[in-house]
C-alpha cells in the first residue's frame, strides 16, 4: 500500500481492505489502485463478495489473460482481443462475471478502474 | 464558374472555380497543399493561410480565385522539405519558433515576402509585417529571433550548420531540434483537417440558440429534402448512454430534453458537402420551451433558482481545508489584509478548430470505430466514447495538433462525429467554425474569492482564510478535480502555519470550465499573491525579502499538511534580486507625469501530475534489430517538444544516436496508456515511465551477457527467447485530500518560480504596458533549454492576455479579434533565466514547466501596476476602464 493512511483513505472515499492476508487500497468503485498488489487470493476473496463462490477454469482463463494482456501492453484489452485472446464470446464472458466485463471480470483480475482523473 | 490558370509553386496548373471560391480553398481542397490552415472562418483574422501571391504575402481566405488568373503563387510547400528545408524553415526550427506549428506555415509565408523585400528588418519592422498572424503558443519573442536569423542566414552571415548542436558530448541540456519540427515548419505535419478521405460525409450540427430550455420537438424533415442531405440523428439514434463522463455525466453527446446552455447540440446533419449539411442543419426545426437560466453563481445560488440540470442542486460541491486554526491566527494577526478578487471566463484558443474524422475499419462485427482528433489522453477518451456511443471496438487517433492548453482533456467533436460514422456506416468528417469550436469546449473557469492573510510583528505570516466560489458553467466536466487543485496548492510557495478555506463549485447556464493550463491555481494564485504584496506593503516590508522570509523550507507542510522535503523557491528569489533592484532603480525615474513605470514580482509552485493516490504512466520500450529503441506510450505533443524530450531522455539513458530512437505515441491500438499531457506530467511521469522501462530492457540484456544497445544486443535476447519489448510503469506515491479537511500528499515534485514585471501605466488613457518580464524558474534538469524558454515564453504570454484584455462572454465572443487575441504588436521583451535543482524523483532530476508559468503572471503584473499609480485593480481583466477607475478612487490621485 502506498503513503495513502487508511483514515484517509476511507474520508476520501478510498477503501482499504483485507484480502488475502493484507491490506489492499481500492478506489470508491472497488478497484485495486495498484495492479501489482494483486494475488489469486485477493481475485478469490474479491470474488466471493461478488458472489461467487468458486472460480473455475474459465475465470482463470480470463482473469490471466486480462492481467497478461495489461502487463504486455499497459492497457486492458479491446473486446476483438479478449475474444481472440480467450475463445470466449463477449456474452459468455458478461455471464460468468457477476458486473460483467469491466465491473466484474476487469475489476477481479485487478485492473484499474477504466475512468480516470485528471 | 471560371476557368483559371495558376502559376503554384512554379507549376502551371488550370482549373474550374466558383465565383466565390477562395485562393485556400483550391490550395487544400484542389491541390491539397494542406500547409495553408484555416482557423478564423475565413475573415482574415488568423494569417495562418498566409501564402505569397505575386510577390506580397496575403490571406488566401480573401482572395477570390476567380479573380487571380495568371497569378503566381508560393506556398509552404514551394519553400522547402523537412529533408531540403528552405533557410527560413531552418531558422524558425532553430530559433525554436516552432511549437504545433499550425501557425507556423503562415508565419514563415510573411517572413519570406519582408526578407524579399527588407533583408535587414528592424524588430519594429518585422512586428508590423507579423502583426496579422496569430500564434497562441510561443508569445512571439522565438518568431521575432527567427526572422532575424533567418535575415542573417539569407543575409550570409550565418549558417544553419553553424547553428546546430553539437550532440557529441552528450544531449541532455543541448536545445536539439524537435524531431518533428521540420515537418512542422514545412507544412508537411497533418492536421486533422489535412487527412485525405474518400466518400466521406460531412456533418454539421444544429445547436440551441437558448441558454436554458426544453426541447419539445424536432422536425428532420425539411432537411431530408434538402439537397446532398443523407441523414439526421438525435439523441435517440445514438447507441450509449448518450453522456459524456468525466466525473459527472452531466453532458450529453446530443441534448434529449432540454438544453443547458447555448450552442448546446440538438441534432447533426450529415451531407456530401460541408455547405450541402450546414444548409441541412439550417433546416431541421426544433421546437424549444425557453427556461429561465442563471448566467451567474449568485443567481444560480439564490433561493428558489431554477435547476441548471432538473432535479440538481446547482451547488455542485462543497470542498474544506483546515490547517491548525486559521480565525485564531488571525485574530491575532499584528497585521491583516482582506481582500476580493476574481478572475473571468477564459478561452484557451488554441488556432485549430475543433476538428474531427472518423469511420469503421472492417465490416459486421469486426467493424472498429476509427476516430482521429487531437486528444491529450486518448486511452481515456476511448473509455469514454465506448461508454456514450455504446461502442466497445473504438481506436483513437491523435493527428498533429495546433495548440491546446488543456482544452483537449476533454472530448469535443469526437463524440458526434464518431455517434454519426457508427449511425450512418460512412466516413464522416466535422469541420466546425471557431465560433462553434468555442461553444463546444471548456474553458478557465471564472473564481471569485473574499481572502484574509495575516503576519505577525516579525513580518512572519500566521493565517490564510479564503472563501471562494468555481463557476463550473453547465457541465462538470473536471470541475471538483480544479476546486481540489486549487486547495492542493492553495499556500503557494509560503509558509503559512493556519489555513481555513472553503471551496464551492457551481452550475449556471454558461460556458463551462475544464482544464485550462494550470486549471485552478493560476486563479488562486493571483489573488494570493496580489495578497502578498498588499501584506508586505502594509508592514513596510520589501515586496521581495518579505517573500523569502515567508517561503516554505523542506520540513515544513503546505496548507495540505504535505511535508516537504525539497523547495527550491528562495533561489528563485535570490536570482532575481539583482534584477529586482536594477528595475525599481530605473522605474523611480518614472514617478511623476502621466506615465508611470512600476515593478511587480509574483511567486508560483506548481504541483506535478495528477494529484491523488493513482496518477500512472506506462511506457514500453522496444529493442529494434539496427540497434536503435522504439519508445511506445500515448504521450500527446500539441506543441511542448515531448518529442524531444522523449527522444533526449533515452539517448541519454541508452546512448543510442538520436537518429535511431523512434517514438510511438498517437495511437491508443500502438501505445501503453501513459495517460494525459496535462498537468505538466509528461517529462515527470512519461519520461520517468520510460527510463523505468529502458532499465527493464537493460536488465534483460544483462543476463544474457549484452552490455551496449546495438544490433548485437537485439540478436542476443532473440536468440535467448527474450522479449525485446519491456514496459515501465511509474505511480506517483501520493494521496487524496481528506473530503472534511483537505488534507493529504497531493504532489511528489514540483517546480517553482517568480515573475516580474516592469510596466508603464498611461495615467489619462488606463493603458498599462509591459516593458518587460523577467522570470525565473527552476525546473529541474533542463533537458531542452530552447523549448523550456518556448514554454515561459508562451505562457508569459498568455498569462498577460489574462491579466489585461482577455475575456469570453458566451454568444458574443465568436472569433479571434473579439476575443482580444493576443498579438506580435503586444509582445513584450522577457528574460529567462533556469536554475535547475535536482529534483528527488524526476528523471534525471526534471520535472515540468508549461502550466506552472501562469501562475505569477497576472499578480505580477497587477503587483506593478500598484508600484506605478499605487492602486490596483482585483477583478481581471485589468482593461483600461478598470485602471482608470482604479486610479479615480486611488488615494492621492484625483
Amino acid at each position: 500500500m502506498n503513503q495513502l493512511s487508511e483514515s484517509a483513505a476511507t474520508a476520501s472515499g478510498h477503501k482499504v481492505c483485507r484480502y488475502d492476508g493484507r491490506k489492499i487500497l481500492l478506489d470508491q468503485e472497488g478497484f485495486l489502485v495498484d495492479p501489482s498488489a494483486w494475488s489469486e487470493g485477493v481475485a478469490v476473496e474479491m470474488a466471493r463478495e461478488q458472489g461467487l463462490e468458486g472460480l473455475d477454469e474459465a475465470h482463470w482463463v480470463i482473469i490471466r489473460f486480462l492481467r497478461d494482456y495489461y502487463f504486455a501492453h499497459g492497457k486492458a484489452p479491446l473486446s476483438r482481443d479478449l475474444k481472440n485472446g480467450t475463445g470466449f464470446s463477449l456474452l459468455e464472458i458478461e455471464r460468468l462475471f457477476p458486473g460483467g466485463l469491466k465491473e466484474g471480470a476487469r475489476r477481479l483480475a485487478g485492473l484499474p478502474n477504466p475512468r480516470g482523473c485528471m | 464558374m471560371r476557368k483559371i490558370g495558376l502559376h503554384v509553386n512554379g507549376i502551371w496548373r488550370e482549373l474550374v472555380v466558383g465565383e466565390d471560391t477562395v485562393l485556400l480553398e483550391v490550395l487544400r481542397e484542389d491541390l491539397r497543399l494542406t500547409g495553408a490552415k484555416q482557423s478564423c472562418d475565413r475573415k482574415g483574422q488568423c494569417g495562418a493561410c498566409t501564402v505569397i501571391l505575386n510577390g506580397q504575402a496575403v490571406r488566401s481566405c480573401l482572395r477570390k480565385a476567380a479573380d487571380l488568373d495568371g497569378a503566381e503563387v508560393i506556398t509552404i510547400e514551394g519553400l522547402g522539405t523537412p529533408d531540403n528545408p528552405h533557410l527560413l524553415q531552418e531558422a524558425f526550427v532553430l530559433a525554436g519558433a516552432v511549437q504545433c506549428g499550425f501557425c507556423t506555415p503562415g508565419m514563415i509565408m510573411t517572413a519570406k515576402a519582408l526578407l524579399d523585400r527588407n533583408p535587414t528588418p528592424s524588430e519594429a519592422e518585422i512586428k508590423k509585417a507579423l502583426s496579422r498572424n496569430l500564434c497562441r503558443c510561443t508569445g512571439y519573442r522565438k518568431i521575432i529571433g527567427a526572422v532575424q536569423l533567418a535575415g542573417r542566414f539569407l543575409r550570409g552571415e550565418s549558417s544553419p550548420d553553424q547553428l546546430r548542436p553539437n550532440l557529441t558530448q552528450g544531449v541532455l541540456g543541448v536545445s536539439m531540434p524537435r524531431p518533428t519540427a521540420y515537418a512542422r515548419a514545412c507544412g508537411t505535419a497533418q492536421f486533422t483537417a489535412d487527412l485525405p478521405s474518400r466518400g466521406e460525409l460531412h456533418l454539421a450540427v444544429v445547436r440551441s440558440p437558448h441558454h436554458h430550455a426544453r426541447i419539445k420537438g424536432i422536425d428532420a424533415g425539411p432537411a431530408m429534402t434538402m439537397p446532398g442531405v443523407v441523414g439526421v440523428m438525435t439523441a435517440k439514434d445514438i447507441r450509449g448512454t448518450n453522456r459524456i463522463k468525466y466525473l459527472v455525466p452531466d453532458q450529453p453527446v446530443l441534448c434529449d430534453r432540454t438544453v443547458q446552455v447555448l450552442g448546446d447540440p440538438v441534432a447533426l446533419v450529415v451531407a456530401r458537402s460541408r455547405s450541402e449539411a450546414l444548409a441541412g442543419a439550417d433546416a431541421v426545426q426544433v421546437s424549444y420551451e425557453p427556461l429561465a437560466a442563471v448566467r451567474t453563481p449568485a443567481e444560480a445560488l439564490a433561493e428558489n433558482a431554477p435547476s441548471v440540470h432538473e432535479g440538481q442542486p446547482n451547488l455542485c460541491s462543497t470542498q474544506l481545508q483546515i490547517k491548525g486554526d486559521a480565525l485564531a491566527a488571525l485574530e491575532g494577526a499584528a497585521a491583516l489584509v482582506e481582500a476580493e478578487f476574481s478572475t473571468q471566463l477564459i478561452h484557451q484558443a488554441p488556432l485549430e478548430p475543433e476538428a474531427c474524422v472518423a469511420f469503421l475499419e472492417g465490416e459486421g462485427e469486426e467493424a472498429r470505430l476509427i476516430v482521429i482528433g487531437r486528444g491529450i489522453n486518448i486511452h481515456h477518451h476511448v473509455m469514454v466514447l465506448q461508454g456514450a456511443l455504446g461502442c466497445e471496438d473504438l481506436r483513437y487517433e491523435e493527428a498533429f495538433s495546433g495548440g491546446q492548453f488543456g482544452i483537449k482533456l476533454d472530448i469535443t467533436s469526437e463524440a458526434l462525429t464518431g455517434a454519426a460514422a457508427l449511425h450512418f456506416g460512412r466516413p464522416v468528417r466535422y469541420l466546425p467554425t471557431l465560433t462553434e469550436s468555442m461553444w463546444m469546449t471548456t474553458k478557465r473557469h471564472p473564481l471569485s474569492c473574499r481572502l484574509r492573510l495575516g503576519a505577525d510583528h516579525k513580518g512572519l505570516l500566521t493565517g490564510l482564510e479564503v472563501d471562494f466560489t468555481l463557476e463550473n458553467g453547465a457541465y462538470t466536466s473536471w470541475g471538483n478535480a480544479i476546486v481540489l487543485r486549487i486547495l492542493q496548492m492553495l499556500s503557494g510557495c509560503y509558509h503559512i502555519p493556519h489555513v481555513k478555506a472553503v471551496g464551492q463549485l457551481v452550475y449556471t447556464n454558461n460556458a463551462w470550465g475544464g482544464a485550462a493550463r494550470g486549471a485552478g491555481p493560476p486563479q488562486m494564485n493571483f489573488a494570493l499573491e496580489s495578497a502578498m504584496e498588499l501584506l508586505a506593503r502594509k508592514i513596510g516590508a520589501d515586496p521581495l525579502e518579505f517573500r523569502l522570509a515567508n517561503s516554505l523550507k523542506p520540513g515544513q507542510a503546505i496548507s495540505t499538511g504535505q511535508v516537504v522535503d525539497e523547495w527550491p523557491f528562495p533561489g528563485c528569489l535570490e536570482a532575481l534580486r539583482p534584477h529586482y533592484r536594477r528595475a525599481l532603480s530605473e522605474a523611480a525615474a518614472f514617478k511623476e507625469g502621466n506615465r508611470r513605470r512600476g515593478v511587480g514580482i509574483a511567486g508560483g509552485s506548481f504541483g506535478i501530475g495528477k494529484a491523488g493516490p493513482a496518477d500512472k504512466s506506462t511506457v514500453a520500450v522496444e529493442l529494434n534489430p539496427d540497434g536503435g529503441i522504439t519508445a511506445y506510450g500515448s504521450i500527446a505533443d500539441p506543441g511542448e517538444g515531448n518529442d524531444a524530450m522523449l527522444t533526449q531522455l533515452a539517448a541519454h539513458a541508452t546512448g543510442i544516436p538520436v537518429e535511431k530512437i523512434r517514438l510511438v505515441t498517437r495511437d491508443t491500438d500502438r501505445t501503453p496508456d501513459a495517460s494525459s499531457a496535462s498537468g505538466s506530467r509528461a517529462t515527470y511521469m512519461s519520461g520517468g515511465a520510460m527510463l523505468l522501462a529502458i532499465e527493464a530492457l537493460q536488465k534483460a540484456m544483462g543476463e544474457i551477457g549484452a552490455v551496449t544497445f546495438e544490433a548485437a544486443a537485439y540478436q542476443q535476447l532473440v536468440d535467448a527467447g527474450k522479449p525485446v519489448k519491456y514496459l515501465g510503469t511509474k505511480i506517483q506515491q501520493t494521496t487524496p485530500l481528506d473530503p472534511q479537511t483537505g488534507q493529504g500528499i497531493p504532489y511528489e515534485s514540483r517546480v517553482h518560480g517568480v515573475q516580474m514585471a516592469e510596466v508603464e501605466v498611461d495615467l489619462e488613457s488606463g493603458d498599462l504596458k509591459i516593458l518587460k518580464m523577467t522570470a525565473v524558474v527552476d525546473p529541474g534538469t533542463v533537458i531542452n533549454p530552447l523549448i523550456v524558454e518556448g514554454q515561459i515564453e508562451g505562457g508569459l504570454d498568455m498569462g498577460a492576455g489574462m491579466a489585461l484584455r482577455e475575456e469570453y462572454v458566451h454568444g458574443e465572443t465568436r472569433d479571434w479579434v473579439t476575443y482580444k487575441f493576443p498579438t506580435i504588436r503586444n509582445s513584450f521583451e522577457s528574460e529567462i533565466i533556469l536554475l535547475q535543482t535536482p529534483r528527488r524523483k524526476g528523471p534525471v532530476g526534471a520535472v515540468g514547466v508549461g502550466e506552472f508559468v501562469l501562475l505569477p503572471t497576472a499578480a505580477a503584473i497587477m503587483n506593478a501596476l500598484e508600484n506605478a499609480t499605487g492602486t490596483r485593480v482585483y477583478h481581471l481583466p485589468a482593461t483600461p476602464n478598470k485602471v482608470l477607475a482604479a486610479l479615480a478612487g486611488a488615494p492621492g490621485k484625483a
